[in-house]
């Protein structure tokens, strides 16, 4: 089927290889305490083949952003403003004009997620192949031969023992081998881009190491873009070809992995990358952002991170800063990026 | 104190046939089945000894009942009365109750319910036979309807929660389980039977009417649903807003369940989700509660066919119970206790078929 039929382009004003271009999105959660301003103008491309990591303290708007490429935000959610557009095969859709059974086929087999702290991802009372057969079946998939193949060939991808896990109730697999198992499902219908929402925090460090190999190997197979959401810099920084540092629901800073922990031009990232204690580095030269996140019901005036910033000035207290690209494809939203840049060098000459 | 050396060899030696004889016990013990079944019997046999001497300490016994019938009724004098009453019954009231009670155990073991004691030649496995079928036909059908439309509305509820059809669904549900079903019985007749005359209740006495001759045919059929109607719209009632309450907040903990989201996230349809995902967890306990509450079937009958004179095995324990028909009581209690533990047996049993995490003990 592929190359059978040359795609017809439907006017399309995103680049080549661009699969998701996110235009001034903002996203606001209901509540009786007021608007919660979960997400502000953020825009983005991802492309294809790409891993794109998602950055930021608990609370910024990780999981809200990417919860809205497969519209799964809660009810209280409100998209306010922007676009989602989505592209495959030189067709573009904006996600969000999808209608509900559009929605429901685009789920999955285009964009796959897994979960923050999914520890039950499985239904308990079927089987594990049961569930891969119910995902292709949904999408249109009945062929059961095909499905049988399909999943065995994915168990053995994620280093599962195929014989073993194909007849097996969640409940008789560990933790680790779950997580497996969803990673597996996640690509079962080959889809464009798969999110992974913190995918190995609950996982011993060996455990994890296996799974990001899992990963990056499945990822070279099926050339699949990933974005993916980690507390861990360091593993952000080995997955990424691409990071976006989230802070108050707005994309601070974006560039490449090299831009954004060898060259960032924004304080909140120096102050994330200064935070992780290193063996070289000493107790006390670890550096704390101070302050809290702030209240995303009434944020601060201004540049949203003025309060907490060892620059900040008047003006950041007054105008917001505009994400301003510096080098090619390297965008940062500051007032103060010389300074920024001046005590990186600083720091660096100190380590 | 004795000295430890020289006894040690005989400590040792001493315990060994023993201990295998006891290994023996426990292993045999540790059996799944043999275990059940043990304990089953020893419930079974605890409650018809308490049950026997229980009912012997009631006020009153069967002879007394038939002696205060006889001289309020009849006029006749306590001698004569009581001259009457001992000639009718095969029931000595000046027996020590030990004595009854290996005699009763010693039939029973034999399979055998005795006769009733208030008319004699009647076995009680015979009345039994005749009047269970009809309770469990219209306690069962109540239950049935109730436990679909429950578990149906509960959903809805679930998934509408905090909607203008929850909060009313939730109202009905909590006025209707917190009334007695005895009290809905009693505001039926009256207001639909007596007050409105949407039915005539003189009719509807019985399991089935008089001039019908039993078979399987439709007019008897229609006629027997027709006298179960009324008990079994109170079964409904009384126990709808249970199962309702019960299906809501057991759906409403399921759709917060990660494997929700997920098969959300899957695309799967909606419908897929609600039947394999989200009605096949969350009815789990349901399922529990409803072979339990099968054991409850006689018990909970007994008001609703006396109320309806619907002549089944409750009113047959309630009119036994008011000729301190002892035998026949016992039988019932039997009935009642077997059918307790069988229904908790099916319970553990539908709960392992159905959740594969506790199926592990059962397999292999
Ligand atoms: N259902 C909700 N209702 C109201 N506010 C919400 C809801 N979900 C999230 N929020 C708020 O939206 C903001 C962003 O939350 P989100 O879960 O996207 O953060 P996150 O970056 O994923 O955090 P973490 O790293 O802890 O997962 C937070 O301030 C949070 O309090
Ligand atoms: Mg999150």
């Amino acid at each position: 089927m592929i190359g059978a039929v040359k795609p017809t382009i439907v006017e399309n004003t995103m680049k080549n290889d661009v699969i998701l271009q996110v235009q001034d999105l903002s996203i606001v959660y209901q509540t009786p305490r007021g608007d919660v301003m979960a997400t502000t103008d953020v825009s983005f491309d991802l492309r294809k083949g790409e891993t794109m990591a998602l950055i930021g303290e608990s609370g910024s708007g990780k999981t809200t952003l990417s919860l809205s490429f497969i519209r799964m935000l809660p009810n209280s959610a409100r998209v306010t403003k922007g676009k989602i557009l989505y592209s495959r095969d030189g067709v573009t859709r904006d996600i969000l004009e999808m209608s509900d059974n559009e929605i429901r086929r685009f789920r999955w087999s285009d964009c796959a997620m897994v979960f923050q702290g999914a520890q039950n991802a499985f239904n308990p009372v079927l089987r594990v192949r049961q569930q891969f057969a119910d995902t292709a079946a949904a999408h249109g998939k009945t062929d059961k031969a095909w499905i049988k193949q399909r999943t065995l060939e994915l168990f053995k991808l994620v280093r599962l023992d195929p014989e073993r896990v194909y007849e097996a109730y969640p409940h008789e697999m560990s933790g680790g081998m779950r997580q497996r198992s969803l990673l597996a499902l996640g690509v079962l219908l080959d889809p464009q881009i798969v999110i992974l929402d913190e995918p190995t925090t609950a996982l011993d460090i060996l455990t994890q190491r296996a799974i990001i190999d899992v990963l990056k190997e499945m990822q070279q197979r099926l050339n699949f873009s990933i974005i993916f959401i980690s507390h861990d810099l360091a593993l952000a920084a080995e997955m990424a070809s691409r990071v976006a540092t989230v802070y108050a629901g707005e994309i601070v800073e974006e560039g490449s992995v090299e831009d954004i922990f060898y060259r960032h031009r924004h304080p909140y990232t120096l102050g994330l990358i200064r935070s992780v204690p290193r063996l070289s580095r000493q107790q006390d030269e670890l550096m704390s952002i101070p302050g809290e996140p702030p209240n995303l019901i009434t944020p601060p005036s201004g540049c949203k991170f003025h309060p907490r910033c060892m620059f900040a000035s008047d003006k950041c207290k007054v105008d917001p800063p505009p994400l301003v690209e510096y080098e090619p494809g390297h965008r940062a939203a500051c007032w103060h990026t010389d300074k920024v840049a001046a005590a990186r060098i600083a720091f660096a000459a100190q380590d | 104190m004795a000295t430890h050396t020289p006894t040690a060899p005989a400590l040792e030696a001493a315990p060994v046939p023993s201990f295998h004889l006891l290994d023996y016990l426990r292993r045999f013990y540790a059996n799944y089945t043999v275990r059940t079944i043990f304990k089953a019997l020893v419930t079974i046999w605890a409650v018809i000894t308490f049950t026997f001497f229980l009912i012997r300490l009631m006020p009153g016994n069967p002879v007394e009942v038939y002696v205060d019938f006889l001289m309020n009724q009849q006029n006749m004098t306590y001698d004569e009365a009581y001259s009457r009453a001992a000639s009718q019954f095969r029931f000595d009231p000046d027996a020590s109750p030990v004595t009854q009670y290996v005699e009763y155990m010693g039939h029973l073991l034999q399979g055998d319910l005795g006769e009733s004691i208030t008319s004699s030649g009647t076995r009680v496995i015979d009345q039994i036979a005749r009047f269970l079928p009809w309770t469990i036909f219209s306690v069962g059908l109540g239950l049935l309807i109730s436990f679909t439309l429950g578990a149906t509305l509960g959903t809805i509820m679930a998934y509408k929660r905090n909607t203008f059809i929850d909060h009313t669904l939730s109202l009905i549900s909590s006025i209707l389980s917190a009334v007695p079903n005895y009290i809905w019985g009693l505001m039926i007749l009256i207001i639909f039977g007596v007050q409105l005359r949407w039915f005539n209740v003189g009719e509807l006495r019985g399991t089935y009417s008089p001039t019908m001759t039993p078979g399987f045919t439709l007019e008897f059929l229609g006629d027997v649903l027709k006298h179960a109607m009324l008990p079994v719209l109170v079964y409904v009632t009384g126990s709808i807003g249970g199962w309702m309450l019960n299906m809501r907040n057991s759906t409403i903990g399921t759709l917060g369940e990660d494997y929700v989201g997920v098969a959300r996230a899957r695309g799967l349809t909606s419908s897929r989700i609600l039947l394999a995902y989200v009605g096949r967890n969350a009815s789990l306990p349901m399922f529990t509660l409803l072979a339990i509450n099968i054991g409850f079937i006689i018990g909970g009958s007994v008001i609703i066919e006396e109320l309806f004179v619907y002549k089944g095995i409750g009113s047959f324990l309630y009119w036994s119970i008011s000729q301190r028909d002892y035998t026949s009581m016992q039988g019932v209690f039997l009935i009642i206790t077997i059918s307790v533990v069988v229904s908790n047996l099916m319970a553990d049993l539908l709960y392992s078929r159905l959740d594969p995490r506790v199926r592990v003990s059962g397999e292999k």
